[in-house]
């Protein structure tokens, strides 16, 4: 690793000169998020914006509190418009579930809750002992099963910790979608390349929060650098709170985590 | 003329050799060329995803020009709610500072869908601590209202307890309830 | 099976991540182990005669190198019609990933039907050299290029070609065994699918190609000739019988051993596998592929291979046991690419799959893509004579 690190620098040098001279298409708009009015969307996640993005140099965290989901899907929402996903494909879904004194689980999803819980489960007729709502998204691996499938080195894990989709290289075979198993990938119908959530890298390299973190209501999606000791993450995860992470016996490392998740949730 | 015993023997030889060395050539020049800087895969898409265009601008442009709204929103109760949640994406609205298209905002039947998607306390799995939830059409007749009534016509979408507050305050009450 | 495994109450949710509705492997990942496992199973029985000197597959040795070809040149078609940019399918070779079980793919398949070819030219060179020396014009150039330009057929030329051809099968004994055994890999590789990820897959996946491959030869085989009312060698059949016989209880053996580990262990996800197996897969999986496929091969198989049999009943047997054998891998392979996506990965419920008529990996699809091989192996035939009692009129 030693060895690798003066020519991760040296690119990184090349590529932020390539930036300031405007050799790379878009790229100003990265480093200052503005509208051509000149509003600046005030910064949501510190550190990033007044200095050169450094790849190696930042480890996010997800945080999931499920006892604050209310599951109106606010998220879903967002998620939709913000990436366009196309119908019936989900990047991030909502579940609702539902536990009955005999220890039975009822799990359901409808349309992954982007139109909302309007109505209490009418097929089953049980005395709820708990219930509540688990949004899903990417768990972004440290070790993610479907980087390692990847035949073409079309998914990667970035420096940075985000799993990501090259779409000019993918070339659809769909093996990553079996690797995942927290089935958050599907092919686009259009594109026929895998598409997944990529915590909105997109707007976390602008210095704002996923879209979906932004747009909840009640504070259950908290994301932000734990390397940077003032973030909310960071204090979240130093503090005694229990936290989970999805199906730890797979050996992904998710770099998601779960608070309040009961044992029934898969 | 009769060829040696072996010579399709070498030349199979070199044409595989010639195959090989073609099949490297090859692949050096259509393999991209950032590809590999940062491990096996093409370091350019790493830029290509963060350089998509950001669609939901979060409150503070919306507020810039909505400023009553901007007012309400913030004193109220739904401060935590994004405008773009109920009203559209943001880069529906505005493009290059130019207003370029028409969010749609809910009335009637729509407001109380809305409201409930949060707000219905049959939804059981809705935390007390985090909302407070409502029974419809109990409320209603709890408050003693018209059951045609829709969720606006007492509560202010954008601060929802604004007028029931003023209301309180002008009949001599105090606090909730 | 009354008593249910705890974790057989998760299912009472019968609750399907989002996105696990579609199956992305469809038919043509079925379609694909099943080619492959056709050439490798071909390449044994030729392997047998070439390599091991087992004599007695003479009359059918040629017939299934040029058999496993004709499979083998078909073998990618089902992958491109799967992909979802077939047009991007070079970046398998350009830039394969060291990690991935299944970026070897094009380099295997090349090396593996390179191979095959030069074998098939090598073992063909004295045919092909009459045909140089018959032909005119873009023929005469065809052939020339068939023989690498050398009509040199002394003595010492043929002994070398010999040796090479026993070199050459020998490398594609383990070739064709990684083509085949990686496919199992690709699956058993998946630690997500529960049906999937096990070290016996590679290993069932193999056996059941020779068993699949062998019973293919001996059913094209016997309807060839039966068809051209030429003789049916028999001595030959009898030697395939009893190698299918072996391969086909390794085979069989090793995929109940799988299905038994699951019901023993009682893993974490048994409930979703015992699930499967009685219910999406109830009647492929028990019925169809163990009950009468397996079962009834059994029976066949035991009594040609232990009973003394008249050669018409021997064949007639021999060509319905090869049949039913194919059918049984036709459904491992369905049960184990589609069953095993029935399963979601929310470990509470199974997704339907419902085969299209005319989608690009369709019922059509499949049909034009099994039909191909046959068509090619007719093409095939004209280039390399099948038998090598037909070449001598030649």
């Amino acid at each position: 690793m030693d060895n690798a690190k003066p020519t991760i620098d040296k690119e990184r040098r090349v590529f932020i000169k390539k930036v300031l001279e405007g050799t790379i298409a878009g790229s100003l708009l990265l480093v200052l998020p503005m509208n051509a009015g000149g509003e600046k969307i005030p910064e949501q996640l510190a550190g990033i914006r007044d200095k050169e993005y450094d790849l190696t140099d930042h480890d996010f965290a997800f945080i999931v509190d499920i006892t604050r989901c209310i599951g109106c899907g606010s998220c879903c929402v967002a998620d939709k418009k913000e990436f366009a996903v196309p119908d019936g494909h989900y990047r991030t879904w909502v579940e609702r579930y539902l536990k009955d004194f005999d220890g039975n689980v009822y799990v359901d999803s409808p349309n992954g809750g982007l139109d909302g819980y309007h109505n209490p489960r009418t097929d089953i007729d049980v005395n709820v002992r708990d219930t509540f709502f688990v949004p899903k998204l990417c768990n972004m691996c440290k070790e993610p099963p479907c980087v390692q499938v990847c035949p073409v080195g079309a998914t990667f894990l970035t420096p940075d910790g985000f799993v990501l989709v090259d779409h000019k290289r993918c070339v659809g075979c769909a093996y990553c979608i079996q690797a995942c198993p927290y089935s958050v990938r599907f092919l686009h119908p259009v594109t026929k390349t895998a598409q997944k959530c990529t915590w909105c890298y997109h707007r976390v390299r602008k210095g704002l929060l996923p879209a979906c973190v932004n747009v909840c209501p009640t504070g259950a999606r908290k994301f932000g650098d734990l390397k940077d000791k003032t973030s909310e993450v960071y204090k979240i995860l130093q503090g005694p709170g229990v936290f989970s992470v999805l199906k730890s016996d797979m050996g992904t490392w998710p770099a998601l985590y779960y608070k309040g998740a009961r044992r029934e949730v898969v | 003329m009769q060829s040696s015993y072996y010579s399709h023997v070498i030349r199979i030889v070199l044409g595989i050799v010639a195959l090989a060395v073609l099949g490297f050539i090859g692949k050096t020049v259509l393999t991209p060329k950032s590809f590999g800087t940062y491990g096996y895969y093409r370091a350019d898409a790493i830029e290509e995803e963060a350089n998509i265009e950001i669609r939901h601008w979060t409150n503070a442009p919306c507020f810039s020009c909505h400023a009553y709204e901007a007012n309400l929103h913030l004193n109220g109760t739904h401060k935590t709610i994004s405008c773009e949640f109920c009203h559209g994406p943001y880069a529906d609205h505005v493009t290059n500072s130019k207003k370029t298209g028409i969010l749609p905002v809910k009335k009637g039947e729509d407001i109380k869908i809305l409201c409930l998607r949060c707000h219905n306390k049959s939804i059981q799995a809705r935390p007390e601590a985090v909302i407070k939830t409502v029974t419809m059409p109990e409320h209603l007749k709890d408050q003693k209202v018209k059951l045609t009534h829709t969720c606006n016509q007492c509560h202010h979408v954008h601060a929802p307890l604004k007028y029931i507050n003023r209301a309180k305050q002008i009949i001599g009450m105090q606090g909730e309830n | 099976m009354n008593e249910l495994h705890e974790g057989a109450r998760f299912l009472i949710a019968n609750y399907i991540f989002p996105n696990d509705l579609h199956v992305h492997w469809s038919m043509m990942i079925v379609l694909y182990p099943y080619l492959s496992g056709l050439v490798d199973g071909a390449f044994i029985v030729a392997a047998l005669y070439y390599v091991f000197g087992i004599k007695s597959l003479k009359p059918i040795a040629r017939f299934s190198l040029v058999f496993a070809l004709a499979f083998m040149f078909c073998i990618a078609l089902p992958l491109l019609l799967h992909l979802g940019r077939p047009e991007r399918n070079i970046n398998m070779m350009l830039t394969p990933s060291p990690s991935s079980a299944m970026a070897g793919f094009g380099y295997i398949y090349s090396i593996a039907m390179g191979l095959l070819v030069l074998i098939i030219l090598f073992i063909y060179r004295p045919t092909l050299v009459g045909m140089v020396k018959k032909s005119k014009g873009y023929m005469r150039l065809f052939y020339r290029a068939l023989t690498f330009d050398s009509t040199n057929l002394s003595p010492e030329a043929l002994e070398l070609d010999r040796k090479i051809i026993k070199f050459l099968v020998a490398i594609g004994i383990p070739v064709a065994t990684v083509l085949h055994g990686y496919v199992g890999f690709i699956f058993g590789g998946v630690k997500a699918n529960p049906t999937w990820s096990s070290p016996l897959m590679p290993v069932i996946f193999l056996f059941s190609a020779c068993v699949s491959g062998i019973a293919g030869i001996v059913l094209a085989y016997i309807a060839i000739r039966t068809y051209r009312r030429s003789a049916i060698d028999v001595n030959c059949l009898k030697i395939l019988i009893h190698t299918l016989s072996g391969f086909f209880i390794l085979a069989f053996c090793f995929e109940m051993l799988e299905v038994f580990s699951h019901h023993y262990l009682k893993s974490g996800f048994h409930h979703m596998v015992e699930g499967l197996l009685n219910g999406p897969l109830y009647y492929s999986f028990w019925e169809w592929q163990v009950g009468f496929c397996s079962i009834t091969s059994l029976f066949l198989l035991g009594w040609l291979t232990l009973f003394k049999t008249k050669d018409q009943v021997y064949i007639i047997l021999s060509g319905v046991v090869s049949f039913l054998l194919l059918l049984q891998v036709l459904f491992m392979r369905w049960n184990v690419v589609i069953g095993g996506q029935l399963m979601s990965k929310s470990a509470r419920g199974y997704t339907v799959f419902h085969p299209e008529w005319f989608d690009k990996e369709g019922i059509i699809a499949v049909i034009v893509v099994m039909a191909i091989p046959f068509f090619l192996l007719f093409v095939l035939s004209k280039i390399f004579p099948l038998w090598v009692e037909e070449e001598k009129q030649v």
